[in-house]
């Protein structure tokens, strides 16, 4: 175990850059109830960086990567748009469409595109035992200016996820409010994506948010248990790898499976004595 | 009306006769020296360039899988039926690589002349001296080989065996071209021998013999054996399962040891981990084409090996420098 520390490091740190950012715009998504969008994000990244390869673009050029941002911001206007209190075509259904059509054009772009395009699709899988240090601080950063932005207008952000209807009679622009949301979550998601792969975004978004939810009502009761959970699920997915000399990614998905199915367990033991 | 005269009937029957010889001879032509080219359908680059090589202008050979994706993986497309369905000949590397695509698309097209057994059939793999034949097979190793391992094509040695079983399936299906493709066939026989004895200068003079390697996959176990090359370890033991952090430290503290000369991957992987793993440890990662076709330059099956003997020299002296 010792000797593995240092090659573990990275990785485990970036674990815990995409937990501190992630359990919070998690609590946003459960509650709107966009489960997938993070997919379909991700997935319009990816159709971003396809397309830049038709002009020729190599893979990890900056303005491949200008061109998946551009994209997610795209992606960040159709939810925004999109999202209505008395509509009959529920938003989960917007996030589908956007997630297929988006994956089935990035499969007809790359089919002829020119050599190297083949590497976008590792986008997806991420690759976590390749983090390095680089890795660690840029994503460190990018993520303390998503959660400035958070802590600034938290009041905005929190009312117009959770009670829509009163964020509008209080005289708020919700769906201005909407796409700075969908731009900071896109930004966030299609980096931690690449290193972590969409199976692992995807359970550190909703994992410890539905487990706080069984167990708390407040933002901040929430926040401590879905942190708690997330560096917990990091902590042992990790050693679960090392002991079964597995891939790191895989191991944490199922130690956040594992970990729910306990918290649910024993919620009424917990909540009966409360 | 004036019955006609002897000259005119004369003509009349000389012109017939000139017509019907003139269709005669069209249809009687074909079969002498057909304009038309058997279409050749095979499955990888490597094996159209050496079909091109053995075929010459009879032949139009045209591969399913572009030079730069995985052969392990390809989407079917419509237009692959439609070649199939016309094709003379179908060429495989066999050997289970193609097992997730190829056996669906020859069914599909329902070419009875190119299905296993048919006389259009060659497997390309039938007259190569194939190795790593595993003692047991189980799906907890990764995606492996039953019948050994399917990347022969890198030993440039095995050049020979793949021409000639190409060259058997299109005496088979064109026995009036036989002369033509085997002499072609033998003509690149004896271009190959004169190239693989360049190529082991090369490696002798690069130092080659005797070398220690780690390959991403087990793709390079041909290639390392034709030139004398130790692969020690893989980035990726077991195909398709990504490494457990366990393998990679383990891996990173061998290369540490400071006898592995270079980290070989294929250009067809993610080159994350093995970038990080080079920078760990200052073994120099080169990223190499293992297939005709992968770069536009690439035409020949002797501009691959060119070419990794082009790659492979830079990357071994600056490891050494190092």
């Amino acid at each position: 175990m010792i000797e593995q520390l240092p090659f573990l490091m990275w990785p485990f740190l970036a674990l815990l850059c995409i937990a501190g950012i992630h359990v919070y715009l998690g609590l946003h998504v459960v509650e709107r109830e966009v489960i997938f969008v993070d997919l379909s994000l991700a997935q319009l990244a990816v159709l971003g960086a396809a397309v830049a390869t038709l002009w020729g673009l190599d893979p990890h050029d900056p303005p491949t990567y200008a061109a998946a941002l551009g994209f997610t911001v795209l992606g960040a206007a159709v939810f925004s748009f999109t999202r209505s209190e008395r509509g009959r075509v529920p938003q989960e259904a917007i996030i589908g469409i956007v997630y297929a059509v988006a994956a089935a054009a990035t499969v007809l772009i790359l089919n002829n595109a020119p050599h190297g395009a083949e590497h976008i699709r590792d986008v997806l899988v991420g690759q976590l035992l390749a983090v390095g240090r680089e890795d660690v601080l840029r994503l460190a950063l990018l993520y303390t200016g998503v959660g400035a932005l958070h802590v600034l207008w938290r009041r905005k952000f929190l009312l117009i996820s959770h009670d829509p209807a009163a964020a509008r009679a209080a005289g708020i622009n919700v769906k201005g409010w909407d796409f700075l949301f969908y731009v900071t979550f896109g930004i966030t998601v299609t980096a931690s994506v690449e290193l972590g792969g969409v199976l692992v975004v995807f359970s550190y978004l909703i994992v410890p948010s539905v487990t706080a939810v069984l167990f708390a009502r407040g933002v901040g009761t929430r926040l401590a248990i879905g942190w708690a959970v997330a560096a917990l699920a990091s902590a042992l997915g990790m050693l679960t790898s090392v002991w079964l000399s597995a891939p790191p990614g895989a191991s944490v998905v199922c130690v956040f499976g594992a970990l729910l199915v306990l918290a649910a367990l024993a919620r009424p033991l917990i909540t009966r004595r409360a | 009306m004036r019955p006609p005269d002897a000259t005119t009937r004369a003509r009349a029957l000389a012109f017939g006769a000139a017509v019907l010889l003139g269709t005669c001879g069209a249809l009687v032509a074909p079969a002498r020296s057909d304009p038309k080219p058997l279409s050749v359908i095979t499955t990888t680059e490597d094996l159209a360039a050496i079909a091109r090589e053995v075929g010459g202008e009879r032949v139009r050979a045209i591969a399913l899988c572009r030079g730069y994706q995985d052969p392990h993986f390809v989407d079917a497309k419509p237009s692959y039926m439609v070649q199939l369905r016309n094709a003379a000949l179908f060429v495989q590397v066999g050997r289970d690589l193609e097992i997730g695509w190829a056996p669906g698309l020859l069914n599909g097209a329902r070419n009875p002349r190119i299905l296993p057994g048919a006389p259009g059939f060659v497997d390309a793999s039938a007259q190569v001296q194939v190795i790593e034949i595993p003692q047991t097979v189980s799906r907890s190793q990764g995606d492996v080989h039953p019948y050994g391992n399917p990347h022969y094509w890198l030993d440039p040695a095995n050049g020979a065996p793949i021409a000639r079983a190409i060259r058997d399936g299109l005496v088979r299906v064109s026995p009036a071209d036989a002369a033509l493709f085997e002499r072609r066939c033998a003509e690149f026989e004896s271009r190959l021998g004169a190239a693989v004895a360049r190529w082991k200068a090369e490696a002798r003079s690069l130092g080659l013999a005797g070398r220690k390697v780690v390959t991403y996959h087990r793709s390079w176990s041909y290639f390392a054996r034709a030139f004398d090359l130790e692969v020690v370890d893989f980035v990726e033991p077991r195909p398709g399962i990504p490494p457990s952090p366990n393998h990679v430290q383990d891996l990173v503290a061998r290369m540490k040891r400071g006898d592995v000369a270079l980290l070989v991957m294929e250009d067809f992987f993610d080159p994350r981990l093995p970038r990080r793993i080079s920078e760990q440890t200052g073994v120099p990662l080169v990223i190499l084409p293992t297939s005709v076709a992968d770069e536009p330059a690439i035409r020949t099956y002797f501009d691959l090996f060119d070419r990794l003997f082009a790659a492979i020299g830079p990357a071994l002296e600056g490891g050494t420098r190092r």
